[in-house]
């Protein structure tokens, strides 16, 4: 059947746009890929398997790197964040929508203002009171005591002088993408079709039975904002900075100073020309945030739209 | 909680306002455990809201109103909270409802896990068994009994959908022209079922038909409903032979 006139249109119109946002994606991908090929052609994959900072100015020869502790500081980071953030994100769909009762709109929606507020707040907001709040309160009420009793636990083994570390990094960033999480997860949740509804409380569930029928049946989309949230976890940057520590340790102990990658580019890329190989090592670093970013959120998207084919 | 032995479903002047539009205008029925309430009525008359109104799924619609009184055995219906009054009771859809996410089995065993009534992995089985062979749908699935519902056809969805209700074993058994879907075979085995199922286990049913035939068959009381109103109600042999109402008269024509 051939498309009416005006659709056509409408397609030539948004062509452009829509290419050239690809288009540059694109571009971004292979600038990062062409400039990371000086440090890949030198150190190869030890890139990723070595724990290693040791720029040397104007000596190539001496310089040398490996992103190891980065790296995992991401993964680390972003996945207590992720894990921290489903059940937060569930909860508050919980309240919203099944013990708050059909009545108290005005309750429900001043829920989702809020989350939307705070998912749209400057993340050096984030930044800056996960530093001068958050990090000393954990340290003093959490981490101190963390150590104390549960040091045996090579998680919580090293002492813990400030409270910036990898551990902050990951609450912090598991408060920053709860918001995102809950608005997809509310979403599908809202778009359950009563029928549904209707068989699960015809059992004679207990709200929390029901809640949980409910939530099986949108898995694939808390599936979704998962990935999509530790997409946005291990790409934020300007908060982790400020309460990661900055430290190139590996992420044994979740109570001493890490590194993420984007931490460390925010970091470094200012010096980067005065080094050799240095500015190519963090582009490389950018292009692995890129693919991670990539791979998250697509995957995410495919499981979003499972949602909508099932539901 | 004051609440007798018997599980009769008692309702008086009951009436319901969606959106202040008057949808069941004062009605008066009883519904008496191990017997089969057929209700009839025409596309719209208010059958669903009814059924809706004695578990409470009409509290899911924010602008329904209800008025009257509605009992099973002493639960004082439309004052209880409405998860006691939905223990009591399970329900067939008009529109087939299996979950999506559950299996085939875990689909019929789902309201026996909820209610506690398997003590074993073995009785639990057994329930989902007698369940699905009670719906007429054991033989076609028993061997795929992990398969999900999208792999079902719609008459096998609905037969799925009676068989969860039923694994409840629930007291007050509401259907919601539940064989609407299904072949004229099977339709006439799960009668027989339902009909086993109010004797042996006591249960009041309460069953929306469209096909007098149906009712003919099964019923002990038949109510029909019109524009909202109880035009007739009474042993179903009664309402049959000496139909007071026209439109009643009109519905069963070509029955006897
Ligand atoms: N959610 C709703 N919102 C508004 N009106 C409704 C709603 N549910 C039912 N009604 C109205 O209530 C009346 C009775 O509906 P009901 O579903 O009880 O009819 P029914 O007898 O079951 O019809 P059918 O045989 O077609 O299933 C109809 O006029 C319908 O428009
Ligand atoms: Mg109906």
């Amino acid at each position: 059947m051939a498309e009416p006139r005006h659709d056509k249109l409408f397609y030539y119109t948004l062509l452009p746009f829509a290419s050239t946002s690809l288009a540059i994606v694109l571009l971004l991908a292979s600038i990062l890929a062409v400039n990371s090929l000086p440090a890949i052609e030198r150190y190869g994959l030890s890139l990723l398997t070595r724990n290693v900072w040791s720029p040397v100015e104007l000596d190539p020869e001496a310089s040398d790197y490996g992103l190891l502790a980065p790296l995992l500081g991401t993964l680390v980071t972003a996945t207590i964040a992720t894990m921290a953030s489903i059940p937060i994100a569930a909860s508050l769909v919980y309240v919203s929508e099944e013990v708050l009762p059909a009545r108290m709109l005005r309750v429900r929606s001043a829920i989702s203002i809020l989350v939307d507020v705070m998912a749209g707040m400057p993340t050096i907001v984030y930044g800056l009171w996960g530093a001068l709040v958050l990090a000393p309160l954990l340290l003093n009420y959490v981490y101190q005591p963390l150590n104390k009793y549960f040091g045996f636990i090579p998680l919580f083994a090293c002492s813990p002088y400030t409270g910036l570390n990898i551990l902050t990094a990951s609450l912090l960033l598991s408060i920053m993408i709860t918001p995102f999480v809950f608005a997809v997860v509310r979403e599908s949740y809202t778009q359950i079709p009563l029928s549904y509804r209707e068989a699960s409380l015809s059992l004679g569930t207990t709200k929390y039975e029901h809640f949980r029928i409910m939530l099986g049946i949108i898995k694939p989309s808390l599936i979704a904002g998962a990935l999509l949230g530790f997409g946005r976890a291990a790409s934020e940057t300007v908060a982790v900075t400020l309460v990661v520590g900055n430290a190139f340790n590996l992420p044994y102990c979740l109570l001493s100073p890490g590194y993420t990658v984007s931490a460390l580019i925010a970091n470094q890329f200012n010096n980067a020309p005065l080094y050799p190989y240095m500015e190519s090592v963090l582009l490389f670093s950018g292009a692995i945030l890129l693919l991670l970013g990539l791979v998250s959120n697509l995957a995410g998207l495919i499981m979003l739209s499972r949602v909508k084919a099932r539901v | 909680m004051a609440r007798s032995d018997g599980t009769e479903v008692t309702v008086r002047n009951l009436r319901v306002y969606i959106s202040g539009r008057p949808i069941l205008k004062g009605i008066n029925l009883r519904a008496t455990p191990g017997s089969i309430l057929a209700i009839m009525g025409p596309s719209g008359s208010g059958k669903s809201t009814l059924i809706r109104v004695i578990n409470r799924l009409i509290d899911l619609n924010p602008s329904a109103t209800v008025e009257g009184e509605v009992y099973i055995g002493g639960l004082n219906v439309l004052s209880a909270d409405p998860y006691d009054v939905r223990r009591l009771t399970a329900m067939v859809f008009q529109e087939p409802n299996p979950f999506p996410h559950l299996s085939i089995f875990d689909n019929v065993a789902i309201g026996p896990k909820l209610h506690g009534l398997a003590k074993s992995r073995a009785d639990l089985e057994e329930i989902v068994r007698w369940a699905l062979e009670k719906s007429q749908l054991w033989e076609e699935v028993k061997d795929r009994l992990a398969d999900y519902p999208h792999q079902l056809s719609g008459g096998q969805r609905q037969r799925l959908s009676l068989a969860r209700a039923l694994a409840l074993k629930p007291k007050v058994l509401l259907l919601d022209e539940p064989t609407a879907n299904i072949d004229p075979v099977s339709t006439r085995k799960i009668e027989e079922s339902l009909r086993e199922i109010a004797r042996d286990l006591m249960t009041t049913v309460i069953i929306v038909t469209h096909t007098p035939q149906q009712a003919a068959r099964i019923a002990d009381y038949i109510a029909v409903l019109y524009n909202g109103e109880l035009v007739e109600y009474g042993p179903a042999r009664e309402v049959i032979l000496y139909p007071k109402n026209e439109f009643t008269k009109k519905i069963l024509e070509g029955v006897i």
